[in-house]
């Protein structure tokens, strides 16, 4: 049963994982995944892979996630598009692809198919769940759904509900979407046509807000790409940050579903820590065991310091251990997959607790 | 550890929640969990300090107490410790309130500016006092409200703050009877357990 009211028959989840379980079953992680991230997380499928796993960063030998010490799971969420099921699967009662009508989801949805696939793998209580933006709103739910089943909660770049800032511009994401005459309300597959325009703008709106001011002059400035701004010369001009925004956007309208992308970007919406517990984080926050650390990224304006900040008072006036720590970095919202010195050692120490299970 | 911090160990109720105000490396504060079963917090804004912390196993919230102590609610821990914080604060008599809200009861210590080596020091030679206690220059340095024993007892005075006891480090390791006896002449370090 999810959280909309409906149900669904059976699902599949596809999975990694890395490291290995020990005797006592204690030392398992569990790794969830942002809005368009999944189940590959770390390291290389074969030799010709351009790029390791989406969080190679932070997982792997003698990385904080270190597979030398802990049990790793890394799974794509329920109604992704890369293997488990979702709006590009068959829905089975109908012949065709669920496209639109896969039910919604919520991040407790997650959370309980999580649960159910650490059951399938004999975990009882993970030594940690873990996550960044999305990822770790998952992991605050889960210390609330599950309290009993997880030691350590890792909370990175989140925040306990959207803004309205957060929600308009996952609004903007989805009607780029929906305005697209490819998406045929959501029945392109069937037609065998992809939305790639307005996947390809929702995307270069994203990526806008996980970047920083900062991180972009940096990285562009007010380079030219092609053509001229000088006097007498008529052709167009085109800015470096044009063109990467483009080539982002391109690339992910190749690789991932619009249906997911409207799936979860909803799910993101949805999500308040607090509204089933009287709408007082601190009250919710009584209900969790297991002991926390929050990260945050000095110029992350998606899901600001602030942010997180409010997760470590409510956890604070609910007499939680907390531990926290805000990053300086520059690189704004994306901040939590690069390899920041200071965030990985501030990671590492405290998985080294986690793994000494203090 | 630091003379003060082995003085105040025996005020600190086994088993109860304690907040350290500028808490460093963490090396009380785990001596606190290891000896007496506390549940503690630390506060720090050092990232050397942060880490070395989080590695003893520690709950570090990075924050500024300048920034103020809002988010920590009313009587929500049993102590409150700021050792050797007071003189680098911004406002000492705002934190000194903001502890006494937050702790039942509260642990302060500051070296003492009043001791006579400071006395002397400015005394003859006319310059702010540079020590291997006090290794700063006053232009660089982090103590920017140092006071002496009698200033911190006249403003437990002047703002109703009850002094439960009083303890001093003076020269040497053991503690000189000459700093139990003028503690504003003798004591290097002052340490007070006060509360409302």
């Amino acid at each position: 049963m999810l959280a909309c009211g409906r149900e669904l028959a059976g699902y599949d989840l596809v999975y990694e994982t890395y490291g290995e379980l020990n005797a006592g079953r204690s030392n398992a992680v569990l790794v969830c995944h942002a809005l368009s991230g999944h189940h590959h997380a770390a390291g290389y499928h074969s030799e010709g892979d351009r790029k390791p796993g989406w969080w190679d960063e932070c997982i792997g030998p003698g990385k904080p996630i270190d597979t030398e010490r802990f049990f790793v799971v890394s799974l794509n969420n329920l109604g992704g598009c890369h293997g488990s099921t979702g709006p590009s699967s068959i829905n089975a009662g109908t012949g065709k692809p669920w496209g639109p009508d896969f039910p919604p989801l919520r991040v407790r949805d997650w959370v309980h198919s999580q649960a159910r696939l650490a059951d399938r793998l004999g975990i009882d209580c993970w030594a940690a769940v873990i996550g960044g933006s999305l990822g770790g709103m998952q992991a605050m739910r889960w210390a609330l759904e599950y309290p009993e089943r997880v030691k350590h909660c890792v909370v990175i770049a989140a925040a306990m509900k959207l803004s309205a800032q957060n929600l308009a511009f996952n609004e903007v994401a989805r009607q780029a979407i929906l305005s697209d005459p490819d998406f045929a309300g959501g029945h392109y597959m069937e037609k065998e046509i992809i939305p790639a325009r307005g996947l390809s703008l929702a995307r270069m709106v994203g990526h806008i807000t996980y970047l920083s001011d900062h991180a972009m002059a940096s990285k562009f400035g007010r380079d030219l790409r092609s053509g001229t701004l000088e006097q007498g010369a008529e052709d167009l001009a085109e800015f470096q940050v044009q063109s990467y925004l483009r080539y982002q956007g391109s690339q992910f309208s190749s690789s991932f579903d619009a249906n997911t992308y409207i799936l979860m970007t909803r799910a993101l919406d949805y999500f308040d820590l607090a509204r089933e517990y009287d709408n007082d984080p601190v009250l919710a926050f009584r209900h969790s065991r297991c002991s926390f650390l929050v990260l945050s990224f000095s110029t992350d304006w998606r899901f600001s310091p602030q942010r997180s900040r409010e997760i470590v008072d409510a956890l604070i006036a609910a007499d939680r251990p907390v531990t926290y720590a805000e990053i300086q970095a520059d690189e704004g919202h994306d901040a939590f997959l690069l390899p920041i010195p200071r965030y990985l050692e501030v990671f590492s120490a405290y998985m080294r607790r986690v793994g000494e299970d203090r | 550890m630091r003379l003060d911090l082995t003085h105040i160990q025996r005020w600190i109720e086994p088993g109860s929640r304690v907040l350290d105000l500028g808490c460093g490396n963490g090396e009380f504060l785990e001596l606190l969990r290891d000896a007496r079963q506390v549940r503690g917090t630390g506060l720090e804004i050092d990232e050397r300090n942060i880490t070395e912390a989080i590695y003893r196993g520690l709950n570090i919230v990075e924050q500024d107490m300048d920034q103020g102590l809002s988010n920590f609610p009313d009587q929500s821990f049993d102590t409150v410790v700021m050792a050797h914080a007071l003189q680098a604060v911004h406002y000492p008599d705002r934190v000194l309130e903001e502890m006494l809200r937050i702790g039942r009861e509260c642990i302060v210590t500051f070296p003492n500016f009043g001791q006579w080596r400071c006395r002397l020091h400015l005394g003859t030679r006319g310059r702010m006092p540079v020590s291997k206690f006090m290794p700063y220059h006053w232009y660089d340095t982090p103590n920017i409200h140092f006071c002496t024993v009698k200033d911190f007892e006249a403003l437990c005075q002047e703002r109703n703050i009850r002094i439960l006891a009083r303890d001093v480090v003076g020269n040497g390791k053991t503690r000189p009877l000459l700093a139990s006896a003028w503690p504003n002449l003798f004591a290097t370090t002052a340490i007070y357990r006060i509360t409302r």
